[in-house]
């Protein structure tokens, strides 16, 4: 009985390690390209949810309002792309930390104000009633997150490997000068990958909305277990993303379980600490943080 | 084909090119040399949009490109395999073809296909490259990514083609065989701006050649005119 108890945590962490894991991988995906990130993600994933919930309100059916809900999220990505990190870029300043730092807190604001201060449910069609499997209560929603997340992470992979387009993206991330040189557009590549960014965030926010509710600080507390995951991780590696947003989210269950779950957000920040005393260059890699 | 006129060029503050005119006539194939840090590179770079020009003009096929794109010129016909080759590392070494012919290839699916011919011009000229079409780029050695790099710069089929430096770090039988290929291609009919170290090999595939020192040109003239300059004689082919 103790052992299943212990099992139904780890299921349920790692399960919570999978939306890090997803948001993370949204880092990466900029990164890669532009080596900048959206400091405001999180915002992202919350006005994205909200956006959704809205939809879901005006009657829009949950299946329609998935892929508007992501399309939403990508338009999000490329405004912060345009507003936030291109002039920054194109005068090789780190001023994009600052800018997207700023949208998010405005983000944060607008939304406080269309959607109020509280958290909202998130109806979905998909049962919270436990299933057993193999003697572990498992909801539906929950595998939902788990399949949502393989789905467009795998989708995305695909694309990097099998398309022109994606071998283009990979050649940008590769060699930014050279990959132009071949014809392919930075700037455009930088627009694609804030706009999958966006998806990506956007799917999160869906997929976690049902679990945790909606509210304008849904997302501070997973934006910061992301960015450990990210960290930690590495920034370019996907299965790595998933192996340690899975462990982290196990570790959480598990320090709750054991310590109290004020305890909860213990094992993120340790983790983060440990990564930046280890790899000091941190999530910006070795190439940039010099010059910050 | 490739005409540079009164170019002007640096990096922030520092002017590198003060002036720089030169002309690549369709089908030939015209050297650029020039001591270490004369600009060669910086006049490749200016030419493809890698850097922008500060004045002057650079025309393609007669139309103007300077202060363009560096992805737009490229697809306007013009390939530039650059200094230290600059191959995709990560990616396959047939991937790196690929984007060579990016410009002209559908993003998504069928894009292999309609490169066959490219590939198959590549891989003939390069038989090593085709053993080896599936091994990540930065893991082939120096003489076989240089191959590469021209092999990407020719999936392009383009009209004026910038090599620079391709014997650069070479052992000198890789060396050969890189100017044989460079050869083979002036057979083909290839537009080619050659930038290189090798003065002496450079001018023996050359139709023609330009001299640059300090960011200026300092002479030109077919190799012939060249190999009777003193001047020539001693900095130069020594
Ligand atoms: N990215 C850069 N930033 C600043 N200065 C540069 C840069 N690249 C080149 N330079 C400077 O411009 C000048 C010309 O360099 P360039 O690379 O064009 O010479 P080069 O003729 O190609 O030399 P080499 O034979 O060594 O390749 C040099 O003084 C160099 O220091
Ligand atoms: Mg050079």
């Amino acid at each position: 009985m103790y052992a299943l108890i212990v099992t139904q945590m780890v299921v349920s962490g790692v399960l919570m390690g999978l939306i890090y894991a997803l948001i993370a991988y949204g880092f990466q995906l900029t990164y890669a390209t532009s080596k900048s990130i959206n400091f405001g993600q999180g915002e992202l994933v919350m006005v994205s949810a909200f956006f959704s919930l809205t939809l879901l309100n005006v009657g829009v059916p949950y299946w329609l309002m998935v892929p508007g809900g992501m399309l939403f999220g990508a338009l999000l990505g490329l405004v912060v792309e345009r507003a936030g990190v291109r002039l920054a870029l194109e005068q090789k300043s780190e001023g994009w930390i600052l800018m997207t730092i700023i949208l998010g807190l405005f983000a944060f604001s607008v939304a406080e104000n269309i959607w109020g201060r509280d958290d909202r449910p998130f109806p979905t069609p998909i049962s919270s009633n436990p299933i057993q499997i193999f003697g572990i209560h498992i909801t539906p929603v929950e595998i939902s997150v788990a399949i949502g997340v393989f789905a467009l992470m795998g989708m995305i992979e695909l694309f990097k490997r099998k398309t022109l387009l994606g071998k283009a993206f990979e050649a940008v991330s590769a060699d930014r000068d050279a990959a132009e040189l071949m014809g392919i557009s930075a700037t455009r590549t930088i627009m694609l990958s804030y706009g999958l960014s966006g998806v990506v965030a956007a799917l999160a926010g869906i997929l976690i909305a049902p679990i945790t509710t909606v509210g304008p600080t849904m997302a501070s507390a997973l934006i910061l277990k992301a960015f450990s995951v990210a960290v930690v991780a590495g920034l370019d590696s996907g299965f790595g993303v998933v192996v340690i947003g899975m462990t982290l989210g196990a570790l959480e269950s598990l320090t709750s379980f054991y310590l109290g779950s004020g305890w909860r957000e213990a094992p993120g920040l340790i983790l983060l600490i440990l990564a930046l005393a280890i790899r000091p260059m941190g999530v910006f890699g070795k190439a940039s943080i010099r010059k910050v | 084909m490739l005409v540079v006129d009164n170019v002007h060029a640096g990096y922030g503050a520092s002017e590198v090119l003060v002036g720089i005119s030169l002309e690549v006539r369709k089908a030939t194939v015209v050297a650029l040399i020039g001591a270490n840090g004369a600009g060669k590179t910086t006049t490749m770079r200016t030419i493809s949009g890698n850097v922008k020009p500060t004045q002057g003009r650079v025309l393609l096929d007669g139309k103007p490109v300077q202060g363009l794109d560096a992805s737009r010129i490229a697809r306007l016909g013009l390939s530039h395999s650059p200094e230290g080759r600059k191959v995709f590392g990560p990616l396959s070494v047939e991937d790196n073809l690929l984007l060579g012919a990016y410009s002209r290839l559908p993003a998504f699916f069928g894009f292999r296909r309609q490169a066959e011919r490219e590939l198959a011009h590549v891989y003939q000229l390069f038989p090593r490259l085709r053993e080896r079409r599936s091994q990540a780029a930065g893991t082939l050695s120096g003489g076989e990514q240089q191959m590469l790099a021209i092999g990407r710069a020719l999936m392009a089929n383009p009209k004026v083609m910038l090599l620079d430096e391709p014997s650069m770090g070479l052992a000198p039988v890789i060396v050969q065989e890189v100017f044989n290929t460079i050869r083979r291609l002036k057979e083909e009919g290839i537009t080619l701006l050659l930038v290189e170290q090798f003065a002496k090999s450079a001018l023996e595939v050359a139709d023609y050649a330009y001299v640059i020192e300090h960011g200026r040109i300092a002479l030109e003239g077919t190799p012939a005119d060249l190999h009777k300059d003193e001047r020539v004689l001693a900095a130069y082919l020594g």
